[in-house]
């Protein structure tokens, strides 16, 4: 028998919008990490506090939020055999993604505008050439696949027109162990593709660079920056840092001279906020600000940073130590400790990626 | 100074038994820097009395040594305006420092005054530097006597700065880790992990660089890269580093008995090695001990990681050692 109350509930969850980020707490970022001998995926806000936490079957790498509904997607670290899309209201996992047969997950994924699709970054397992996933978001079926444009995608971001430019960092990789199979004839790039996954764009590093794998980006207002991780000779001064305006060739930004060495040829995160971009290295020990042309303005030493998120027109930083800091062209600013050791990424909500 | 009354607190409340990083600071940085300091200056004085090579390469042997002993130390004052880069620029796999040389010879007195000169490349000045000055593989173009004396002057006006820099703050601030006031080492434990981290990094150092450059592969061995080659030093830098890197190990953690023993073995193996260049990386025979010394070092450093870092509670930093 249907009570009154009852009733009335009934009707209110049938007019009521459905879930969004503010019933989970209204998290600023998703940001994985390790908490004792457990992974944990958490919900944090502006001032580094975590709002939720969800456990995580092993050591996560990246996440994407849903630009709408309450949804994480944690990835596996590489190679990736499975992904989860979990209910940051409840903390239950909505959604299991395993790759088809011959692909993993190879770190990192992205929505598409009005949430309607799932990118995820995977390569074919036998060879590290790159697909581009496609999953629809209702029930996160598989629907699909897109060639990347290079071999060993990482990092993917949705430019505000819809088109996508993807990491590809040119390492063929062991689909057991990681282990890396082509160092010598690595050729990274970044790919432009258009809303529907066509190559529209393409470009490579300049000669003496094709060891410099592309990994991580973040949008600029005319393309994107990007962070490379050097493969060649660690006695080398090469850049960490690049931006690209689809249409032109990339630009190399590297930092002053005394600081050439700082990063161990290593960028692990990027992020640009306030027309700044910050680069984190957890093998040298720290975050480099440039301006949003690629002049560098600072260096901050900090052991094992690695996530960077925007924060207001600073820059959020985590490291491994269980520490988040506001990073500004000045200084890096603690805003809280936890207990958790924050893995390499801090990823927005609600913001576009 | 702060930090004279923090090491008579130390000295006061320091048992015989104790050790860790503050004694580290207490008996092996602040000492090492001061002699650097000591022995730079040494080097610049003499510099001033003579541009002879010859009577210039004692100071400049044992200054050199001075700085090996604390060449592994990576953090605070030393990685502040590059001076690590600019006191020791080696490996140098494409010459730069050559190069940058070569400009400088050429300089008038404006570029080699000592402001201007602490803005030059940081692969030009330094030891390395004056290795290539002080042991011609050619005659030079112009007079080397005023860029020997900018460079050991700048050397000297560097290890100064770093001396005082520890001495007057940055060794207060590691003593202080963990104090309210601290925001660059939040609890104890991030000092001792800094400080493990240097014992770490200078033994990948002295393993992958020191002899992977010379010993390159059995295929293409690379002797000719042996780090201060001409001055005759690279397995010296060897034994060196390993000695002061052993010593530090000792005062963070003197109960770590295996760590110490497998010092103790790469030691005697770098001391019973008669090839100060690494010129036998060519020959398949002498190649071998040079590979044994490189695999002692190897065995070192993991028994390290395993022993002094589980009795101290750090470790190779979580993303540090992870990479994606």
């Amino acid at each position: 028998m249907t009570s009154r109350r009852g009733f009335l509930a009934g009707l209110a969850a049938l007019s009521l919008p459905r879930p969004g980020w503010a019933d989970a707490g209204s998290p600023a970022y998703l940001a994985a990490g390790k908490s004792g001998e457990d992974h944990v995926l958490h919900g944090v806000d502006e001032a580094g506090e975590s709002i939720f936490t969800i456990p995580l079957p092993g050591r996560g790498h990246a996440a994407a939020a849903h630009t709408g509904r309450p949804l994480a997607v944690a990835f596996a670290r590489r190679p990736g055999t499975f992904a989860l899309v979990l209910d940051c209201i409840t903390g239950a996992v909505a959604h299991r993604l395993t790759p088809p047969g011959g692909r993993q997950f190879n770190g990192h994924g992205a929505f598409s505008a009005d949430g309607a699709l799932l990118m995820t970054s995977e390569v074919v397992a036998d060879t590290s050439e790159g697909r581009i996933g496609l999953w629809e978001t209702g029930g996160f079926a598989r629907i699909g696949e897109w060639a990347s444009g290079g071999i060993g995608p990482h990092d993917l971001k949705r430019l505000p027109d819809g088109r996508i430019v993807v990491a590809n960092g040119g390492i063929r990789t062991d689909p057991k162990d990681r282990t890396k199979l082509n160092i010598a004839g690595m050729r990274p790039n970044l790919a432009l593709l258009s809303a529907d996954g066509a190559l529209v764009d393409m470009a490579e590093l300049p000669a003496g660079l094709h060891q410099n794998s592309i990994r991580h980006l973040a949008l600029l207002a005319d393309g994107v920056a990007f962070a490379m991780q050097w493969e060649g000779d660690p006695a080398e001064p090469v850049p960490q840092l690049g931006r690209w305006s689809p249409g032109a060739a990339p630009v190399l930004c590297p930092p002053v001279e005394a600081e050439m060495f700082t990063m161990r040829g290593y960028a692990g995160s990027i992020a640009a906020a306030g027309g700044k971009i910050a680069i984190s290295s957890p093998k040298g020990g720290a975050v480099m600000i440039f301006s949003a042309e690629g002049a560098p303005l600072a260096t901050h030493r900090r052991a094992d940073v690695c996530g960077l998120a925007p924060l207001g027109a600073d820059f959020m930083a985590s490291d491994g130590a269980g520490n988040f800091w506001r990073a500004t062209t000045d200084a890096l600013l603690l805003l809280s400790r936890t207990a958790v050791a924050w893995d390499n990424h801090i990823v927005p909500v609600g913001k576009p990626v | 100074m702060r930090h004279g009354i923090w090491l008579a607190v130390l000295v006061l409340t320091a048992g015989p038994a104790r050790a860790d990083y503050p004694e580290v600071v207490r008996e092996r940085i602040l000492p090492g820097y001061a002699a650097f300091d000591a022995a730079a200056a040494a080097l610049a004085a003499q510099s001033a009395e003579t541009c002879a090579a010859e009577a210039l390469r004692p100071a400049f042997q044992a200054a050199w040594d001075a700085w090996i002993a604390v060449s592994h130390l990576r953090f605070g004052p030393v990685e502040d305006e590059g001076r690590s880069l600019a006191i020791a620029f080696w490996p140098d796999p494409k010459a730069l420092g050559a190069k940058a040389q070569k400009a400088l010879l050429a300089a008038g007195p404006a570029v080699l005054a000592p402001e201007s000169f602490a803005e030059q490349s940081v692969a030009a000045r330094g030891f390395s530097g004056l290795e290539r000055l002080l042991y011609p593989a050619a005659p030079f173009e112009a007079d080397p006597c005023p860029l020997i004396r900018a460079t050991a002057d700048d050397l000297a006006r560097m290890a100064h700065e770093v001396n005082e820099a520890w001495a007057d703050g940055f060794a207060d601030v590691v003593l202080t880790a963990g104090q309210p006031e601290n925001t660059i080492y939040l609890s104890e434990n991030e000092a001792r992990q800094a400080v493990f981290t240097q014992i770490m990094t200078g033994l990948e150092f002295d393993k992958d660089q020191r002899l992977g450059r010379p010993l390159g592969t059995f295929d293409r061995p690379r002797p000719e890269l042996a780090e201060a080659r001409a001055a005759g030093r690279s397995l010296r830098h060897v034994a060196l580093s390993l000695v002061a890197l052993r010593d530090m190990t000792a005062s963070l953690s003197p109960g770590a008995v295996r760590t110490m023993a497998a010092y103790d073995h790469a030691i005697a193996l770098a001391e019973a090695l008669d090839d100060p260049v690494f010129a036998g990386a060519a020959e398949p025979g002498s190649r071998l001990k040079i590979e044994i010394l490189q695999q002692a070092i190897g065995a070192a450093r993991d028994t390290a990681l395993a022993e002094v870092a589980g009795a101290l509670g750090v470790d190779l930093g979580f993303n540090a050692a992870d990479g994606d």
